[in-house]
C-alpha cells in the first residue's frame, strides 16, 4: 500500500484550503444587473426624530424604466396576520401572567399583575390611557371562535388549517438570551393550545437588531424585543405612518409592524407637536385606542428589577425612571454614620457631559442639586423653585412671523437659515415647504429659576458666571459632548440674576420635557485649579481630561467627593455648604463590584449598604435577596422596570 | 549562546508584532463598540439624540475613521500624525469618515442601499493636530478610550498592578511550595492511601471552573459562615471600607494589615488550589518516570539513603520539564486571574481587562494583551535558557 509523503499531504491540505477560496471568488451565475444610483444623504425627518432620507441623483442610465413603487417590498398583506381576527386571536390565547411567572418564579400574584401591560404606555404612566382602550384578558374560548370565524379550522390534530389546506403557523424571531427563550417556551405552548402552530427562531441579538439585518429589515412574522418606556412617552418613530422602515426610504423609522393607521399616525404626530399636557394626554389615547383596537403588538409584560438595601438604611428609594441618590439628602441610618452602596461598573468620568452611563449619573447625584427628578414616570422640581411650565407662566410658546434669512428649526431637527425649500413645521404643527413671504412659526421661550441658597461646596454661591460657563462648555463641540442637537436648537441663553436664565429656542423647537430645566447646569467659574488657572480660563478641549472636572468636580450638592480609589471606591462626605444643611448620613462610600454574586454577598454579610436596581437586575441572585428579606435580614424591593416585552406582528410580507 | 539569543529576540519581535495585528484586528471586527452603542441610544431619541456629526465625532475619537492599517501603525509607533516632513502627502486618503452609498434598484423592483466609496474622505492632512500617542512600541499605551476616559493607559495599569502582582505572586508561590512536595510524596508512594487522595483532589481541582470554586468559597466561607455565627472571610475586594467584627476575632479596623489578610485569603487560596491541582500531578508523573531510570536504581543498588535517592537523584531531574510549565507564570503574574478577580472583586489588572473588553476600551485591552505576549516570549526565553542550568546535556545554539 502506498504511503502519502508530508509533502503530498501538505499539498493536499493546501489545495483544500484553496479551493472553498477559489468557489467563493468564482461569483455568482450573472444575475440582472441592477441600476446604480448615486445615495446623497441629508436629514429630513421629523424633529424628533433622526431620520436620514436619501436624495437620488442617478448617475447611471436605467437599462429598464425604474421600477414603479407597487413593486415595493412589504405591499403584500400576511395571508395570517393580515387579518385582524388571528392579532386578536393570538392575545386572547396569550396568558401573560403565565410567562410572567416562568422568568420570574420569585414573583407573587400581585406583584405579576403589577406587570402586565394593556397599551405601550405602563399603567402608572401619566400619559396611560385608561378608558377606550381594548383589552385582552386570556380567554382561550374567545381566541379560538375567532380564528374559526377567521377561516382557521381545527384539523383534528390539534393544529389549525383554511379551507385552501394552509396550516396556520407562523414564524417566531427574537434573540437568543435565556430569559426571551424562557418566556418564548411558554408563550409557543399557549399558541399551540389555541392551534396556532409557532415556529421560534432564537437568533443572536447582533443579527436582530443588526442596524441592516433582523428588526430593521423587518425580516420576521411574529417578533419579540423590547422597547425601554420614559418619563416622556415619545413614539414618533414607532407608530406614525412615514416610519415604516422600507427600502424606498432606506429602512429609517422603527414602526417595524408597517402599522399605518391614519388617525393613530396623526394623533402621535400631534402628540409630539404640542406641549399642552391635556392635549397630549388626549392624543396619546387615540394611539392606544386605535394601537390596542388594531392589535399590531402585543404589550407583554414590564420586566422587573429588584433593589435592595440593608436594614439600618432608611429613605432608600428605587425607582422606575430616576436614580436611587436622588433623595440621598433624605437619608438616614440607624446605626453609625456610614452608607456603602455598590455599583457593577465605575464611572468613566465624571463628567456629565461626555458620560451619560448610568453609574455616573447616579454618583454624580450626590455633588449636584438637579433642576428636576423624574420619579414614577413623572417631572418633579428640585433645583428649580417650580417646574417652568406654559401654564404656570415660566414659559411661554408664541406665535412668531419668521421670513426668509431667519433661523429656524426644522424638520430634521436642525438650526437652518429659512430659505426656499426648508421643510419646517408651522403654528397649526403642519409641515411645510417654505418658498417665500412669511411664515408663522411656534418660539418657545423658557425661563429657569433656581431656589435661593444654593452653594458651593467651598461656601461660595452659584452666580451667573456659573451658569454661563456651564452653556458655554457644554455647547463647546470641543468639549466632547456626545450629542449637540440641544445646544443648537437654543437661540439665545440669557442669564438673568444669580439664580434664573432664560432660554429662547430658535422656531420651530419643541421640546416636549422643556419644563425640566435646560440642563446645562452650573460650573465653578471661580475654582481655582492646581495649576494657577480658573476653570473660567480652561478651553472646552481640555475639559474632559481636567482632574477638577472629571475626577473631583466642585459639589454644590448634599456631598463632597473626598476621594476615588480608581477600580475600587469613591467616597464622599457630608456637604456642610449644602442648601438644605449638612445631610443626616456623614459619608456614602460607592464601591465597585462587577459581579452580582459577589455584590449580594458583601449585602448578606453586612458590607454593603444598597444596591440599586443597575447592580442586582432580576438574575438569580434576586431569589437571595428576596428569602433574605422574608427572613427579615434586608430590604428588598422589586420594581417594574420601564423596559417592557412585546411581540411585533408584521403585517406585510416581504 | 550570543547567537542563540540574537536569533530568538529576532523572532520574538516577529511574534510580537504578528500577535499585535491579530489581537488588535480582532478587536475592532468584534461585533458591538462605540458606533453601535451610539446608534442603540438613538433608539430613545428626545433631546440628546444622535445626529450624523455626533457619529463623525465619536468615529474621530476612537480612530474609527481611519483606516485600520494607518490606525494600527499609529498605534504601534505613533506614526503617521500629519503629512510627512512637513508637507508630503498632506492629500493622501487614509481614512473614511461618512462611507457613499449607492442604491442598486433591481429591475424585479427590489432596491438596496449598499456602501460603496467615500463621501468625506479623511487625509493625512487632517490627522494633525489629533491626539496621537507616541506608540506602543515606545512604551505609550495612550489614552483611555473608556474606563478612565482621556487619561493615560499606563495610569490605570499602575494602579491595578500592584493588586495582581500581590495576589498572583503569593498564589503561585504558595502552589509551588505545597505542589512540589506534594507530586513527590505521591510519586514516591504510588498507590497509597495518600496519592489516591491526591490524585481525587487532584482531578477535582481539574475539571472544575475557578468561578465554581470562588462562588462555593463565598458561601461556605463568607455568608453561611457569618449567618451561622461563626469566624468568617469577607467576601470580596482588596481592603475594606469600614470596621467590621468577626466572632473570636473581634473588631477588624478596615485597611489595616490583618483586613488586607483576611481578603486575601479567598482568592489567593482558589488560586492556588486550582494550581496546585495540576502542578503537583505534573510533578508526580514526571518524578514516577525519573524514578524509574536505571540511575536511580543503581543509586538504590549502591546503597545510598531512599531520601538521598529522591531529593538528590530524581528530584532535579524531574523538575526539568516542569520548568516549561512555568514559562508561563511571568505572564500570568502581571496579567492576573481573570475569572477569580472578578468573582472576590479583586481590583487587579484581570478583572481590568474583562472590564476593557465589556466597555469597548480598545487601548486598555490592546495594551493588556501586548504585555501579556511580550511577557510570555520573555518567559519562553528565560525557561530556554533555565534548561541550560538545570540539565547540562541541554546545549543552545
Amino acid at each position: 500500500m502506498s504511503t502519502f509523503s508530508k509533502r503530498s499531504i501538505a499539498g493536499l491540505m493546501l489545495l483544500g484550503l484553496m479551493i472553498p477560496a477559489l468557489a467563493a471568488c468564482g461569483g455568482t451565475p450573472a444575475a440582472q444587473e441592477p441600476i446604480r444610483e448615486t445615495v446623497v444623504v441629508v436629514q429630513t425627518s421629523a424633529p424628533e426624530v433622526v431620520k436620514e432620507t436619501v436624495v437620488v441623483e442617478q448617475t447611471a442610465a436605467p437599462a429598464e424604466p425604474a421600477a414603479p413603487a407597487a413593486n415595493e417590498a412589504f405591499t403584500t398583506p400576511n395571508p395570517i396576520l393580515g387579518d385582524l381576527r388571528v392579532r386578536q386571536a393570538i392575545a386572547y390565547c396569550s396568558n401573560r401572567p403565565e410567562m410572567i411567572a416562568s422568568v420570574y418564579p420569585f414573583l407573587n400574584e400581585e406583584q405579576q399583575q403589577g406587570l402586565l401591560m394593556d397599551t405601550f404606555l405602563p399603567k402608572a404612566h401619566w400619559a396611560a390611557a385608561t378608558t377606550g382602550i381594548t383589552t385582552y384578558p386570556f380567554d382561550v374560548e374567545k381566541g379560538k371562535a375567532l380564528l374559526e370565524e377567521a377561516g382557521w379550522k381545527d384539523d383534528g390534530n390539534g393544529g389549525r388549517a383554511n379551507d385552501a389546506g394552509d396550516v396556520l403557523s407562523l414564524s417566531f424571531t427574537t434573540t437568543n438570551a435565556q430569559f426571551r427563550q424562557t418566556w418564548s417556551a411558554v408563550f409557543i405552548q399557549q399558541m399551540s393550545a389555541c392551534g396556532i402552530q409557532v415556529i421560534p427562531t432564537y437568533a443572536p441579538g447582533s443579527w436582530w437588531f443588526g442596524s441592516s439585518t433582523g428588526l430593521q429589515r423587518r425580516d420576521f412574522e411574529l417578533g419579540a424585543f423590547a422597547w425601554v418606556g420614559q418619563a416622556d412617552p415619545g413614539g414618533q418613530t414607532l407608530y406614525s405612518c412615514n416610519q415604516i422602515p422600507l427600502p424606498s426610504n432606506n429602512w429609517e423609522g422603527q414602526n417595524y409592524m408597517g402599522w399605518c393607521n391614519d388617525a393613530a399616525s396623526k394623533a402621535i404626530v400631534a402628540a409630539n407637536n404640542t406641549l399642552n399636557r391635556d392635549e397630549r394626554i388626549k392624543q396619546y389615547g387615540i394611539v392606544q385606542a386605535e394601537f390596542t383596537k388594531d392589535m399590531v403588538s402585543l404589550p407583554l409584560f414590564n420586566r422587573t428589577e429588584a433593589a435592595a438595601a440593608s436594614n439600618r438604611f432608611e429613605g432608600f428609594k428605587p425607582d422606575p425612571t430616576d436614580y436611587y441618590t436622588a433623595n440621598a439628602d433624605e437619608w438616614t441610618v440607624t446605626d453609625g454614620d456610614t452608607l456603602v452602596l455598590g455599583f457593577t461598573q465605575e464611572p468613566a468620568s465624571l463628567w456629565g457631559v461626555v458620560e451619560s452611563a448610568a453609574v455616573q449619573r447616579t454618583a454624580a447625584y450626590l455633588l449636584g442639586v438637579p433642576a428636576s427628578t423624574s420619579f414614577s414616570y413623572d417631572y418633579q422640581a428640585k433645583g428649580l423653585k417650580a417646574l417652568s411650565t406654559i401654564e404656570s407662566g415660566a414659559a411661554k410658546n408664541e406665535d412668531i412671523e419668521v421670513k426668509e434669512g431667519d433661523m429656524v428649526w426644522n424638520t430634521a431637527g436642525e438650526a437652518v437659515a429659512l430659505a426656499k425649500g426648508v421643510e419646517v413645521v408651522d403654528s397649526t404643527g403642519e409641515t411645510v415647504t417654505y418658498d417665500s413671504g412669511t411664515l408663522t412659526m411656534k418660539q418657545l421661550t423658557v425661563t429657569d429659576t433656581f431656589i435661593d441658597g444654593l452653594k458651593w461646596e467651598d461656601g461660595k454661591p452659584l452666580v451667573k458666571a456659573d451658569y454661563e460657563l456651564a452653556h458655554k462648555i457644554t455647547c463647546d463641540p470641543e468639549s466632547g459632548n456626545v450629542s449637540l442637537t440641544y445646544c443648537e436648537s437654543v437661540a439665545t441663553f440669557d442669564v438673568t440674576s444669580d439664580t434664573s436664565y432664560t432660554v429662547t429656542f430658535h422656531p420651530g423647537v419643541q421640546w416636549p420635557t422643556y419644563f425640566a430645566g435646560a440642563g446645562f447646569g452650573a460650573y465653578p467659574a471661580h475654582q481655582v485649579l492646581s495649576d494657577g488657572r480658573t476653570l473660567a480660563d480652561v478651553p472646552a478641549k481640555e475639559w474632559s481630561t481636567l482632574p477638577e472636572i472629571a475626577e473631583k468636580p466642585m459639589s454644590d450638592g448634599p456631598y463632597i467627593l473626598e476621594s476615588w480609589d480608581k477600580g475600587q471606591s469613591m467616597t464622599f462626605t457630608a456637604n456642610p455648604n449644602y442648601y438644605k444643611g449638612e445631610p443626616a448620613v456623614k459619608k456614602i462610600v460607592i464601591k465597585f463590584i462587577a459581579d452580582t454574586n459577589q455584590a449580594v454577598a458583601q449585602l448578606l454579610t453586612g458590607e454593603l449598604d444598597a444596591l440599586g436596581t443597575e447592580t442586582l437586575g432580576a438574575g438569580a441572585e434576586v431569589q437571595t435577596v428576596l428569602d433574605a428579606a422574608a427572613k427579615g435580614d434586608v430590604q428588598a424591593y422589586t420594581i417594574a422596570s420601564p423596559t417592557w416585552e412585546h411581540i411585533d406582528m408584521n403585517l406585510f410580507v416581504k | 549562546m550570543a547567537a542563540f539569543l540574537v536569533r530568538r529576540l529576532l523572532q520574538m519581535f516577529l511574534v510580537t508584532i504578528v500577535a499585535a495585528i491579530c489581537s488588535y484586528t480582532l478587536l475592532y471586527i468584534s461585533p458591538g463598540g462605540p458606533i453601535d452603542q451610539l446608534l442603540g441610544e438613538r433608539q430613545n431619541g428626545g433631546v440628546n439624540r444622535i445626529n450624523q456629526d455626533d457619529i463623525l465625532r465619536v468615529k474621530q475619537r476612537f480612530e474609527l475613521d481611519i483606516y485600520a492599517p494607518v490606525r494600527f501603525s499609529r498605534w504601534l509607533i505613533g506614526w503617521p500624525t500629519g503629512p510627512i516632513l512637513g508637507s508630503i502627502g498632506a492629500d493622501w486618503t487614509v481614512g473614511c469618515a461618512i462611507p457613499g452609498q449607492v442604491r442598486l434598484r433591481y429591475p424585479d423592483g427590489r432596491t438596496e442601499i449598499v456602501e460603496e466609496g467615500c463621501d468625506q474622505p479623511v487625509t493625512l492632512a487632517d490627522l494633525e493636530g489629533r491626539k496621537s500617542s507616541r506608540g506602543v512600541f515606545f512604551l505609550d499605551f495612550g489614552v483611555s478610550q473608556v474606563i478612565l476616559r482621556d487619561r493615560p493607559v499606563i495610569d490605570l495599569i499602575g494602579t491595578r498592578l500592584p493588586y495582581t502582582l500581590y495576589l498572583m505572586g503569593g498564589s503561585t508561590l504558595l502552589a509551588l511550595v505545597i505542589a512540589v512536595p506534594i507530586g513527590v510524596y505521591s510519586a514516591v508512594k504510588q498507590y497509597s492511601r495518600f496519592d489516591y487522595t491526591m490524585t481525587t483532589i487532584a482531578f477535582v481541582g481539574s475539571s472544575l471552573p475557578s468561578f465554581v470554586f470562588g462562588i462555593f468559597a463565598i458561601l461556605i466561607f463568607s455568608v453561611l459562615a457569618k449567618q451561622a455565627g461563626l469566624p468568617y472571610l469577607p467576601s470580596g475586594d482588596a481592603v475594606g471600607i469600614r470596621d467590621y467584627a468577626i466572632p473570636l476575632l473581634g473588631t477588624i479596623e478596615a485597611g489595616s494589615f490583618f483586613d488586607r489578610f483576611l481578603r486575601f485569603l479567598m482568592p489567593c487560596g482558589v488560586l492556588t488550589f486550582i494550581s496546585i491541582a495540576g502542578w503537583s500531578r505534573f510533578v508526580r508523573g514526571s518524578m514516577l518516570e525519573v524514578l524509574s531510570q536505571d540511575y536511580v536504581r543503581t543509586a538504590r543498588a549502591k546503597g545510598v539513603k531512599e531520601s538521598a535517592v529522591v531529593l538528590k537523584h530524581a528530584l532535579r531531574n524531574s523538575l526539568i520539564p516542569f520548568i516549561t510549565l512555568l514559562a508561563g507564570v511571568l505572564a500570568t503574574l502581571f496579567g492576573g486571574a481573570l475569572i477569580t478577580e472578578t468573582v472576590f472583586n479583586w481590583p487587579g489588572l484581570g478583572r481590568l481587562y474583562i472590564d476593557a473588553l465589556g466597555r469597548s476600551d480598545y487601548n486598555v485591552a490592546n495594551a493588556l494583551l501586548l504585555i501579556n505576549v511580550v511577557l510570555l516570549l520573555i518567559g519562553i526565553l528565560i525557561t530556554d535558557i533555565l534548561y541550560t542550568i538545570v540539565d547540562p546535556r541541554i546545549r543552545l545554539g
